[in-house]
């Protein structure tokens, strides 16, 4: 059993989703809690068990109850817990609070939320969990950590506890005070910003409040964060640059207690990790810059040994303590200070990348006491950064790809601002520039080659009005190219980026003409047929510039496929190479002038191509060119190449196109964006036509369930479900898809309870007229509800193929049903005499058989096939007695959910 | 503040990629919608992160020479925080990642700066938080040598669920895993009024002891060209191993120069340093020199942890290199002329470990004969790596100059190893060398300048040594990279 649940467990972090859709969330989850209870179960399975809750929580309890109640089985096997078993405790907690956080058990105050708070302070408060040996921390501290969360959560949870926890604090003197203080002050911090939001409140509460006047109700503090957990500002920073509005709490300088809290906090916070002292500098922080009352040279302490730290964390949290504070903690030199540290820190041998790249990014973003710009999140350097002291964060080859690019990006900046003319600055960058260049064109790797494209599009970027660089780049390029022609992609991707984001810039079409010219320019006794399929690439890219003149380009081709082996070798994708530059010609507005030399290669190609396929295509070019005017095939090849439009269009294979645009639109199976088709349910005659049940003469029968089982083994007699659904249009939809013709139904089981379900055909779905109905035929392995995916291939007008998802069809535990199929010549005695013999036999067998009873006010029995499900209803005075009989004990909870729908529905009726 | 989810990925060049280890943290998922409202993007499963990570981090598809999505030109800040582009329009954002071999650590923080744009990173704690977990994270993974193969990472990856429970049971990071147990046995620390550092597991009972040593390490580019400035600096750092009884017991270790030092700067401090007096931070390397700055001596006052730890580390700027080179290359009659001299200079202890420079001669045909002539040393030559390795055992000659010429044909058959950087005329000699008991800037802890408080004498030990990083002669007859030339000196 346990190898088993180790399997399933793999499976289940593999694929949440998908494992859940082929089981049933809800036994699952009983198994799940039944193991947790298993005493011949080990910890370290139990511990494995607890994974999905701590992990996915929503996704197993998918609604409030469930959460409750798998809430309260946990807290019941914690209960049942030995004491030694820390770590399984502890998990146990951690999984508690995520269930009950993430299906709003907290913020809704349920019971259980409050039973498991106690629970928690419980913990939390006692001393005698003496359990803690070096390594493990002990259960205390988890319990604190979960109160933590939940007060983070459901901010204002905790808030009339304050003094409980800071009494908690300054008595323990273990290694757990961290945890109390990390508790305490979150909780301070939200009851600040309560105080802030109260009109009115002042130093009084404020004293209240950490005086901690616990003979508040418990209920009382449930109201407050009730309403308050709405405000999702309070899950939020609220240090957030110069401006951001932060709430205050007008105090007047009358708040000792609040200093007092605040400078022993801080006065241990040098005992804590970095981590939590990071935290709690952060959280003290926010405070203090909500209570003016306070002043921030609280700080001033600890602010020399912030400064020093190679810590990350500690080094960011005095960032945004700038931040809040600027000059009222921080002088002018201290800001020089930072600044300069920023700089070292960005470019420190013993630092990791990420770290220095993320202090880089601290320096575009660096917290000026008096800043310029007013740009929220807008990269700025400091007014401080001058070139000089920028120039210590100059790019290198050496550095890696993503150093060397946020280098690049900030040095760019920094000369921007400094005027680029005679800029020593903006040579260094074209100097490190064309060393990329030169290590690319010594073989660099692909990462190497990547970064350079994207210097090279930085720098451009940046520096497109600096025309004698550009041009210089423009040349090395080219001369780039020429040696490594596997670069083409790279190159036409820059000439596309730099056109979308500079458009007033012309530098990409300088690019584009240098490569025609080194093209066309090039040898052709040395070029190789993979040199010569690039090139072709670069040339129809070319030929899409108005202002690039095509002759050159056209001489190129002519003499290629004249005079060099490889233009008439054969090879498809070639040819279409060829043809795609001729294509793109044919729409160039200078197109009159090339009549003639592109007129010959089309036609040579037409004739001596040795791809039957191009010389087709070839022929069908050079009779549009020599017959259509300019104008018509302008717009033939136009309206080709832009995207579909909303008008619906008639297209057909044989219209002009090349090998990669509108040839492989016609050929491929569309995606629509949304659904255009849904299934909808045709409410039946009740469930299994149990029309027939007249008298009928019987044949003698006389073992019932003998004859009934022999059935089983009759080939065909395989009893199927049949659902009735009408496919019907969704609504507002695109006009060209109002008449779908040749509709394929395709259904995929989300679990493997069904037989797989053959595909359906409709001959034609029009909107506005009746819809056609589909029979689904269900052959049930397992009687669970299901859901199926459903997606569909059709036609439309204009002869497109598309394929669409539907909308999934659930298939509910009681659709499932069917009644008890006997041979049609059975008479009522018999089939009562056959339900008899089987409730007997199911109440005696053991295993997966079990008999429930059931209590309500109605009447309604069913049968179902291969699993049973025998019901005896029996009237009493007030209520119905329904004994239930089953073979699959797996179905309890599902017939449970049924029946509680059933007895719903009944009690909507009668009232 | 918080991370949602944690992922550890380990991949074969981009090739075989799988997750090994992930860790969602619901609740902070859970604030995570309710602060991102309608543009919430819920974390995809597994299955479905690992393409976009590799994606962007420019490894997936490694067959493939050019592809749009990984290679496009435009630049997008990608590091340290990538936006990982999921189906349709989604992305996720900040997806913090550290590298290590084959293995790649990932998180994603919090977002919790309401923004009507992307706030910028540096406005979220939980960035700094999840890199240092991260970090924290491959160490106890790797070790700090950081082997990733094999059975260790295997069990390490098994420990990790106890180990998250204790750093990071809810999403918040707390502390970062411990590497390992300390050597001397510590015990628990008895109720008393002293609180105990959170960062303390225990306490040490036994002999006082002290361990203090100073590392330094010099970085060198040169050109042996008028018109390029060598370049070259020097980095140390003074690791501690402190064993002390007490709950915090109080240390302090003195740095100091020899007159006329230039000071130290640039100095970084280990959180358990309990203070600092301001004239230590006061020295950077990206100011001029300033012939008044503080130069010592650095007293540092700390209450010691019980693993061994890094106390600080600065920088220093020396006024010249420890070894001074010189590489010419010439190309002539289908073979190549190598010159190269090297010396040490006057201040610098003629005593190694160990020192070699090593000559590759990278994007050609694998060597055939090798005429090879040196002053001192011995020369191993590798045909196949086309390497010579210049060995010069532990001391230079009294001359304190060294020299090699060499003449090499290059008739091999196959092509040698290839490196874009080491092409032609510009080629490198690389440096290999260490020297115990000396630094370059003169730093040193005297064992009596260590004061420990602690009721038995301590026994206190001090070392130093000097290693080279990146040291690189470049041939002065070839164009050598750019590399980060002080321009405005």
């Amino acid at each position: 059993m346990a190898e088993n649940w180790y399997g399933r467990m793999r499976r289940f972090s593999g694929g949440p989703t998908r494992f859940l859709s082929e089981t049933n969330v809800e036994v699952f989850l009983t198994e799940l809690l039944r193991e947790l209870r298993d005493d011949r179960a080990t910890f370290n399975l139990k511990v494995l068990l607890l994974s999905p809750l701590c992990e996915y929580p929503d996704l197993l309890c998918s609604s409030d109850s469930v959460g409750q109640e798998t809430a309260l089985d946990l807290m019941s096997v914690f209960a049942q817990c030995p004491r030694k078993s820390t770590q399984f405790r502890s998990h146990l907690l951690v999984a508690l609070t995520c269930v009950l956080i993430c299906t709003s058990c907290v913020r809704s105050r349920s019971h259980v939320a409050l039973d498991f708070l106690d629970l928690l302070f419980q913990v939390a408060q006692d001393v005698s969990d003496v359990h803690n040996d070096d390594t493990s921390r002990s259960l205390r501290a988890t319990a604190c950590d979960c109160l933590q969360e939940m007060e983070t959560c459901c901010p204002g949870l905790l808030s009339q506890r304050l003094e409980l926890l800071s009494g908690l604090r300054q008595q323990e003197t273990s290694r757990l005070h961290q945890v109390y203080a990390g508790l305490q002050t979150v909780v301070l911090k939200n009851a600040v910003y309560q105080l802030t939001q109260e009109p009115g409140a002042g130093a009084e509460h404020l004293k209240c409040l950490l005086g901690g006047n616990t003979s508040f109700a418990w209920e009382v503090d449930q109201d407050a964060f009730q309403t308050d957990s709405k405000d999702s500002a309070m899950l939020s920073s609220l240090i957030q640059g110069s401006m951001g509005m932060m709430p205050t709490l007008h105090t007047g300088p009358d708040c000792k207690e609040l200093r007092s809290v605040l400078s022993s906090l801080l006065e241990e916070s040098y005992l804590f990790t970095p981590l939590c002292q990071a935290a709690l500098l952060h959280r003290l922080t926010e405070v203090v810059a909500m209570v003016p009352g306070i002043p921030p040279t609280i700080f001033r302490a600890q602010l020399l040994r912030l400064l020093g730290t190679s810590e990350v964390c500690l080094f960011h949290a005095t960032l945004l303590m700038k931040c809040a504070f600027t000059d009222s903690l921080f002088s002018a030199e201290d800001e020089t200070f930072l600044l300069k540290r920023l700089l070292v820190l960005s470019q420190h041998p013993l630092l990791s990348i990420p770290e220095k790249l993320f202090y880089m990014d601290c320096i575009l973003h660096f917290p000026e006491n008096r800043p310029i710009s007013c740009s929220d999140s807008d990269e700025a350097l400091p007014v401080l950064l001058t070139p000089q002291l920028a120039s210590t964060l100059l790019p290198t080859v050496f550095n890696d790809s993503a150093t060397m690019l946020a280098r690049l990006h900030l040095q760019s900046l920094v000369y921007l601002e400094e005027g680029v003319e005679e800029s020593r600055g903006l040579v260094y960058l074209y100097d490190h520039l064309t060393s990329m260049l030169n290590i690319v064109e010594s073989g660099g790797s692909r990462e190497i080659v990547v970064t350079f494209f994207r210097a090279a599009f930085l720098f451009l970027l940046y520096f497109s009005q600096v025309h004698s660089y550009c041009l210089d780049l423009s040349e090395q390029l080219c001369r780039l190219y020429l040696r490594h022609t596997r670069l083409a992609p790279h190159l036409i991707n820059l000439a596309n980026q730099t056109q979308e984001r500079l458009p007033e810039c012309t530098w990409a079409i300088g690019l584009l003409r240098g490569l025609q010219k080194g093209i066309t320019k090039a040898l052709l006794g040395q070029l190789s047929l993979q040199d010569l399929s690039w090139h072709l690439k670069v040339l129809t890219r070319v030929a899409e510039e108005r202002e690039i003149c095509q002759h050159c380009s056209l001489g190129f081709l002519s003499s290629v496929i004249t005079t060099s082996p490889l233009g008439v070798g054969g090879d498809w994708r070639l040819g279409n190479s060829f043809l795609a530059v001729c294509r793109r010609v044919l729409l160039h507005p200078t197109l009159d002038s090339l009549l003639i030399p592109l007129a010959d290669i089309l036609q040579h190609l037409a004739c001596y191509y040795g791809d039957a396929d191009i010389q087709d295509h070839a022929r069908l070019y050079y009779t549009l060119l020599t017959t259509v005017s300019q104008e018509k095939l302008a717009m033939m090849l136009a309206q080709e190449a832009a995207d579909n439009g909303p008008q619906v269009k008639k297209r057909t294979l044989s219209s002009l196109m090349a090998e990669n645009e509108g040839l492989t639109g016609a050929l491929t199976v569309h995606q629509t964006e949304t659904a255009v088709l849904c299934l909808t349910l045709v409410s039946s005659e009740g469930p299994g036509e149990s029309g027939q049940l007249h008298e009928k003469e019987t044949e003698d029968v006389t073992d019932v369930l003998e004859a009934y089982r022999s059935q089983f083994g009759e080939p065909g007699f395989m009893p199927d479900v049949t659902l009735k659904y009408q496919l019907v249009h969704k609504q507002d939809q695109d006009p060209r898809f109002e008449q779908l013709f040749n509709i394929r139904l395709h259904f995929v089981l989300t679990d493997d309870h069904y037989e797989q379900l053959q595909d359906i055909n409709v001959p034609c779905v029009f909107k506005g007229r009746p819809p056609p109905v589909v029979q689904l035929r269900l052959k049930p392995r397992q009687p669970y509800p299901t859901t199926l995916r459903v997606s569909a291939i059709f036609t439309t007008q204009d002869g497109f193929s598309w394929h669409t998802p539907l909308p999934d069809v659930h298939v509910a535990f009681q659709q499932s049903f069917l009644p008890v199929p006997t041979p049609p010549s059975w008479s009522g005695e018999a089939r009562l005499q056959l339900f008899e013999r089987l409730w007997e036999e199911i109440s005696s067998e053991t295993g997966d058989c079990a008999v429930s009873l059931f209590c309500c006010q109605l009447q309604e029995a069913e049968l179902n096939v291969l699993s049973h499900l025998l019901l005896k209803v029996r009237s009493e005075v007030d209520a119905v007695h329904f004994s239930i009989a089953s073979d699959s004990w797996q179905l309890l909870p599902l017939i449970n959910s049924y029946l509680l729908t059933v007895t719903s529905s009944q009690e909507d009726t009668t009232s | 503040m918080g991370l949602r989810v944690l992922w550890i990925i380990s991949h074969e060049g981009g090739e075989n990629a799988s997750i090994r280890f992930s860790r969602r943290f619901p609740t902070v998922e859970h604030r995570a919608r309710s602060l991102s409202g309608s543009s919430y993007v819920a974390v995809p499963e597994d299955s479905l992160i690992l393409q976009p990570l590799l994606t962007e981090l420019g490894i997936s598809s490694s067959n493939k020479s050019y592809v749009a999505q990984r290679d496009d030109c435009i630049y997008r800040p990608r590091s340290p925080a990538l936006e990982l582009r999921l189906d349709g329009e989604k992305t996720l954002w900040p997806v913090l990642n550290i590298s290590q071999g084959s293995l790649i650590l990932a998180c994603l923080p919090l977002v919790d700066v309401p923004s009507e744009t992307r706030p910028p990173l540096s406005s979220l704690l939980s960035v700094s938080q999840g890199l240092t977990l991260l970090a924290g994270l491959q160490t106890f993974l790797l070790g700090s040598g950081g082997k990733p193969y094999g059975d260790g990472l295997i069990s390490r990856l098994e420990m990790l669920p106890s180990a998250l429970l204790q750093v990071c049971p809810l999403g918040t990071p707390l502390d970062v895993p411990l590497v390992g147990v300390p050597t001397t046995p510590a015990v628990p620390i008895p109720a008393g009024t002293q609180k105990q550092p959170a960062w303390k597991t225990g306490l040490h009972r036994g002999r006082a002891m002290v361990n203090v040593a100073v590392t330094e390490t010099v970085r060198s580019m040169q050109y042996g060209n008028q018109s390029r400035q060598d370049l070259w600096d020097v980095y140390g750092t003074v690791t501690c191993k402190c064993e002390v009884e007490g709950v915090l017991p109080n240390v302090t270790v003195t740095l100091s120069l020899p007159p006329n030092g230039s000071p130290l700067q640039d100095i970084l401090v280990h959180p358990c340093v309990t203070s600092l007096d301001s004239s230590i931070l006061t020295s950077s390397s990206v100011d001029n020199l300033d012939g008044s700055a503080f130069s010592g001596p650095y007293k540092f006052p700390f209450s010691p942890p019980l693993e061994p730890f890094r106390l600080c580390s600065y920088t220093s700027q020396v006024p010249v290199p420890p070894i001074l080179g010189l590489y010419q290359l010439k190309e002539e009659d289908n073979q190549l002329r190598l010159t190269a001299s090297l010396k040490l200079h006057e201040t610098v202890k003629n005593n190694f470990e160990y020192c070699e420079a090593h000559l590759p001669l990278f994007n050609r045909n694998q060597m055939g004969g090798a005429d090879v002539k040196v002053s001192f040393g011995q020369v191993d030559v590798s045909k196949e790596k086309n390497l010579l390795v210049w060995a010069l055992g532990q001391k230079f000659p009294k001359s304190r100059e060294v020299s090699l010429e060499a003449k090499i044909n290059f008739s091999g058959q196959s092509p040698g190893p290839c490196d874009p950087l080491c092409t032609g005329l510009t080629a490198y000699i690389k440096l290999h060398f260490k020297v115990p008991d000396m630094t370059l800037s003169g730093c040193s802890v005297d064992q009596h300048s260590v004061q420990v408080y602690s009721s038995s004498k301590p026994r206190i030990a001090t070392s130093r040594e000097l290693l080279c990083k990146e040291y690189y002669i470049w041939n002065s007859t070839g164009a050598a990279p750019v590399s980060g030339a002080q321009m405005t000196t």
